[in-house]
């Protein structure tokens, strides 16, 4: 019986608009989840997937260890594909010519991602494609000229002869390495016992391929933890890369911006539950004075809450879905090999908001409604008090739902105490300011009067209404400027015509050839780094050995290793100085050092560093401590040297220049014209990291779009909350002949004034955050927004008067005797 | 205590009081009101007398602070909320000063309604007659925003007499009339009182709608006072 009248009363509220603001408000909520959760799996599987392809595997296990079969055998057991692979130096010998080489010696399956392009001829892209045997080699291309041999000639590694099989056109695994390194070789895993180079003592790196299912790798993970020793180590996707640290600052804040999103729909919907239940308290009333128990008219208005809910719920899960299924399409374009990844979790993490904001955001005020005595058809009820418990089921729904969506306990907890903390200043600062407005008033014209007067007499009204105008008017600030702050500093770092190319390993002699072969095609080279190669031997005298023997073979760079030194006068652009001062002319015997590398290895201003550089010892004092950007892939040392020490070594060259993609053909008459210097190309990479950046931008653009219409929503909600008080002033102030205009006047001054105070607020809020974030989240510096300061206050008068207006026009626009009546029934 | 059958209301030693922020007040006082079944009667009052008050605890809207009241024999200040509930479901009916329909609903789902709500199937059949008998058939489908005052609180008269009620409370039902408009309605009211042998409880404060009754009480100092209509005439030419 109470079900047919629910759904027939359901439809009408529906159509009379009665729902709109909470179902929209729901809708918003669940499908800002749903979307997040399905783009933040979407972009990290094709990133898993692209550095999968990096490592020529899912998971790759390094170990300085010989391999462990039992280690192989639990691998197996759970059904993983798997690859082995060996790298270490050796010298290879031609005929004519030896050279230091890093060997990849790798087993028949590799590599089990990612693509291997061998080809039998002198040069890549052209000759027979190949697959990898046992009893061939297989060289990078310059060894060939280097070593003097084509394929078909034999070459001795160690105590086995191998035959030249052809080049290496791609390798998935191969390093990014700007600055050299030895030049590779690939060859089979069953050969390397003949070669008898692994001795005991020598420096070998083994590692583990493993490829499967998601939940094989994270079972293989687990199973083997245990097992590890400090030998063997994850390797994990490095954030140090460029790559990395974009989707990682993307995915923070896609993660941010989405919890903002959910909170401001969410309280949205509270707030229209409560005018829903203002503006149903009289019909629940009547049919209970027509004899329907509190518990039949519960029913029937919270199953229109359950109604709404549902409904809403579902069609923001299939328009998130929809979207994520699009947004997949999408990754596709730039990614053949993407697999689209589905998971369950958008889907039941969206149903969990939904009831977490229908549950707590939403129920209490529909559940309350249905409490309305039967008496009030006959008499007026006492005015509606401040729901404290609304609040904290509301408060708590918040922090359930920064909890399940940044699945982070802890950070959940501190953005939640930071928010309460932003409501209360905020409450406390709206009241003030409210108050205030009081002796502004006198001797203004009297719309402003008016105004200011409505202002005050809803002081505690206003100065919510202000908290949630200010809150969505500095969340939608908030974002926009993250936004343009993210895309700029991407776009920086990689600029349009960056250096895509790098040349390492330019000798003195070769220095003018290249720069004729630049101007000939037409090429801006980069500045020439003179590079030494040198050890960091010690530290203040003490030897640098002993420090790392502790935590042996963890392959610190810096710390033993050869490394690449440079000299320079100038500070590198992408180089800044956290600690001590930059070189000067005249500066003898300084060096500065990078600022990772100095933590890493306890090195503090005017710590004295001592390098060996071709068997001679140099020493230099600790200047200035470097913070490199490595995120910009331009060429960046760790140790830059003042000029007097590193001047009379004899060094090789490094340069970068750009090349369009049109223009390959110059790098194959480059590397002709130069044999032995090596052509880094890194265009693929930074090609790579600009197609993330271009979707990041559309996922965030739709990001600050739904969060702007999250703020809206919440702005509607909230002018529409005041509607019958309003109309009832209106009645009232028509009656007594106050003329449209100046009513239409006072209502937008309102506002303005509103909107003005909010719209500062939220810029002062803004600002702070920002500059937390920047620096906390974002690792970027601190810089005050000038814009911020103007865009806010307009941006918040302009967007809540044309709002108000928006929503009180019909209001206004009503004859003041249809308006009486009206008043006068309610 | 034994009620005989034909009385529809008794109220003994009634009194209401409510908490104000400074000390209480009395509204009703140790009040006593008998209604036989099938009687019309009205109070009249000045405004704030009480007379609200009374007629929602005589149609257990609401609870007294003291005293009984039984309607249609049951003892109202014994029975829960719910309970009371049911009765009005069952026996009673209303029509209100300010109409009181619902907006999502048609005029004949307005009728409808208690009815809906009494568990009583079929009613629209009869929810049809009644729209015709207060001459609004045309205005099935309307929604209350598409009525006129008068034609919504034809509606609401018909609403009332859905259930077949004993007993039907109007609280001021032509105070937000105009003159002609409001005498059609009471002219309704009566006509389908009459026909149906309802006993009506009617709250006023026009002598000419109280003298249509058969009773009429003044409310006064939180009591009744049975008037006669002469002296109801004065309350016209004081009120
Ligand atoms: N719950 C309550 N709390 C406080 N005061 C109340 C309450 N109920 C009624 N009153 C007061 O009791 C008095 C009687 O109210 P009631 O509505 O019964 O008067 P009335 O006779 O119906 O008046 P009117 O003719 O204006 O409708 C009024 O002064 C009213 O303010
Ligand atoms: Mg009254």
């Amino acid at each position: 019986m109470w079900a047919s009248i629910a759904w027939r009363l359901f439809w009408r509220e529906l159509k009379r608009g009665e729902l709109w603001v909470i179902a929209f408000a729901l809708f918003l909520a669940v499908f800002s989840v749903v979307m997040l959760t399905g783009i933040t799996e979407s972009v990290r599987s094709a990133l898993y997937q692209r550095s999968a392809s990096f490592l020529a595997a899912d998971l790759v296990l390094r170990s300085s260890r010989p391999f462990q079969p039992e280690l192989m055998a639990t691998a197996d057991a759970v059904g993983l594909q798997q690859a082995q692979q060996m790298l270490f130096d050796s010298m290879l010998f031609s005929d004519s010519e030896m050279q230091l080489v890093t060997v990849k010696a790798v087993s028949s399956e590799f590599p089990l991602r990612g693509e291997l392009v061998l080809r039998r001829s002198h040069q890549p892209g052209q000759g027979e494609l190949a697959s990898f045997s046992a009893g061939e080699i297989w060289l990078e291309p310059r060894l060939l000229s280097l070593l003097a041999v084509s394929p078909g000639d034999r070459l001795e590694l160690g105590m086995a002869s191998l035959q030249v099989a052809g080049v290496i056109e791609a390798e998935p695994d191969a390093p990014l390495n700007v600055f050299g390194g030895n030049p590779r070789v690939l060859m089979h895993l069953d050969d390397v016992a003949a070669t008898e180079v692994v001795q005991p003592g020598s420096r070998i790196g083994y590692r583990y391929l493993f490829a499967g299912s998601t939940p094989q790798l994270a079972e293989l993970r687990q199973q083997l933890d245990p097992q590890l020793s400090v030998h063997e180590q994850w390797q994990e996707l490095d954030p140090e890369t460029a790559i990395g640290a974009a989707i990682q600052r993307a995915e923070s804040f896609l993660l941010l911006a989405g919890l903002l999103g959910i909170v401001l729909a969410a309280s949205a919907s509270a707030v229209a539950a409560n005018r829903y239940r203002q503006r149903h308290a009289e019909a629940v009333a009547v049919i209970k004075a027509l004899g329907a128990t509190t518990t039949t008219a519960r029913k029937i208005y919270c199953s229109h809450l359950l109604l709404v809910s549902v409904f809403s719920s579902v069609l923001a899960i299939i328009a998130g879905i929809v979207l994520v299924v699009f947004i997949q399409q999408g990754i596709q374009l730039w990614m053949d090999d993407y697999q689209p990844a589905f998971s369950s979790r958008p889907l039941w993490m969206g149903l969990l908001t939904a009831a977490i904001c229908a549950g707590l955001f939403a129920a209490r005020p529909v559940w309350q409604l249905a409490a309305v005595p039967a008496i009030a058809v006959l008499r007026q009820l006492p005015a509606w008090r401040f729901d404290v418990w609304h609040l904290a089921t509301g408060a708590l729904a918040v922090w359930l739902l920064m909890w399940l969506f940044s699945k982070e306990f802890m950070l959940s907890l501190i953005l939640f105490a930071a928010c309460v903390t932003f409501a209360l200043v905020l409450m406390g600062l709206a009241a003030l300011l409210v108050k205030v407005a009081k002796p502004m008033a006198a001797g203004q014209s009297s719309a402003l009067k008016l105004a200011l007067a409505n202002l005050r007499r809803r002081l505690w009204q206003n100065s919510f209404q202000l908290l949630t105008f200010s809150m969505a008017l500095f969340l939608t600030l908030l974002l926009y400027f993250l936004r343009v702050e993210l895309l700029d500093q991407w776009q920086a770092q990689i600029p349009a015509g960056a250096p895509n190319q790098f040349l390492v390993n330019i000798s003195a002699a070769e220095r003018p050839g290249i720069e004729a072969f630049a101007a000939q095609h037409q090429l801006e080279l980069d500045t020439f780094y003179p590079i030494v190669r040198g050890r960091l031997t010690a530290t203040n005298e003490q030897q640098l050995r002993q420090r790392a023997s502790k935590e042996e073979d963890t392959e610190r760079v810096g710390v033993g290793r050869e490394l690449n030194l440079t000299w320079t006068s100038e500070l590198p652009a992408n180089n800044s100085v956290l600690h001590g001062r930059w070189f000067s002319e005249q500066t003898l015997g300084e060096v500065s050092v990078e600022s990772e590398l100095a933590e890493r290895l306890g090195i503090l201003l005017g710590d004295q560093l001592e390098f060996s550089i071709g068997g001679r010892t140099v020493s230099a004092t600790v200047s200035s401590i470097r913070l490199v950007d490595w995120n910009t892939l331009q060429p960046n040392f760790y140790m830059i040297l003042s000029a007097d020490l590193l001047a009379d070594f004899p060094a090789s060259y490094l340069s970068a220049f750009y090349l369009d993609a049109e223009r390959a053909q110059v790098l194959n008459q480059l590397n002709r014209e130069f044999p032995t210097v090596i052509v880094l190309n890194v265009d693929a990479i930074i090609q790579q990291v600009q197609d993330i950046i271009a979707q990041v931008t559309v996922a965030l653009s739709s990001i600050l779009l739904l969060v702007f219409a999250a703020a809206v929503l919440v702005l509607v909600a909230q002018v529409q909350a005041t509607m019958e008080q309003r109309e009832q002033e209106l009645a009232i102030l028509r009656t007594l002949g106050a003329r449209y205009a100046f009513l239409r006047n006072a209502m937008l001054l309102e506002f303005a004034a509103l909107g003005a105070l909010a719209g500062i607020l939220a810029t002062v809020l803004a600002e702070a955050v920002l500059g937390v974030l920047q620096f906390r989240l974002f690792e970027l510096p601190f810089q005050l927004h000038w814009n911020l300061w103007w865009i806010g206050p307009g941006f918040g008068v302009v967007v809540v008067t044309l709002l108000g207006w928006w929503q009180l026009r019909q209001l206004l626009a009503i004859q003041s005797s249809v308006l009486m009546r009206r008043a006068i029934y309610s | 205590m034994t009620l005989s059958p034909d009385i529809d209301i008794k109220a003994t030693r009634l009194t209401k009081r409510v908490k104000l922020t400074e000390g209480s007040l009395t509204i009703l006082n140790d009040l006593h009101l008998t209604i036989k079944r099938g009687e019309s009667v009205a109070i009249v009052g000045a405004s704030g007398s009480g007379k609200s008050t009374l007629l929602g605890i005589l149609a257990g809207l609401d609870t007294a602070s003291e005293g009984e009241v039984f309607l249609a024999g049951q003892p109202l200040h014994q029975l829960d909320e719910d309970a009371r509930a049911g009765l009005r479901a069952s026996h009673v009916g209303f029509v209100f000063q300010s109409f009181l329909l619902l907006p999502g609903l048609t005029a004949l789902e307005n009728i409808t309604l208690p009815a809906e709500l009494a568990g009583i199937r079929n009613a629209k059949d009869r929810g049809l007659e009644l729209l015709a008998q207060v001459g609004l058939s045309e205005r099935r489908d309307f929604y209350p925003t598409q009525l006129s005052g008068g034609e919504q609180q034809r509606v609401a008269i018909a609403r009332a007499f859905i259930t077949q009620p004993k007993i039907l409370f109007a609280d001021e039902p032509s105070a937000n009339l105009d003159e002609k408009t409001g005498l059609l309605v009471e002219d309704l009211l009566f006509d389908l009182n009459q026909q149906q042998g309802t006993t009506l409880v009617l709250v006023t404060h026009k002598a000419e709608l109280a003298e249509r009754c058969q009773q009429q009480y003044l409310m006064h100092h939180g009591q009744l006072e049975q008037q006669l209509p002469s002296e109801l005439q004065e309350q016209r030419h004081v009120g």
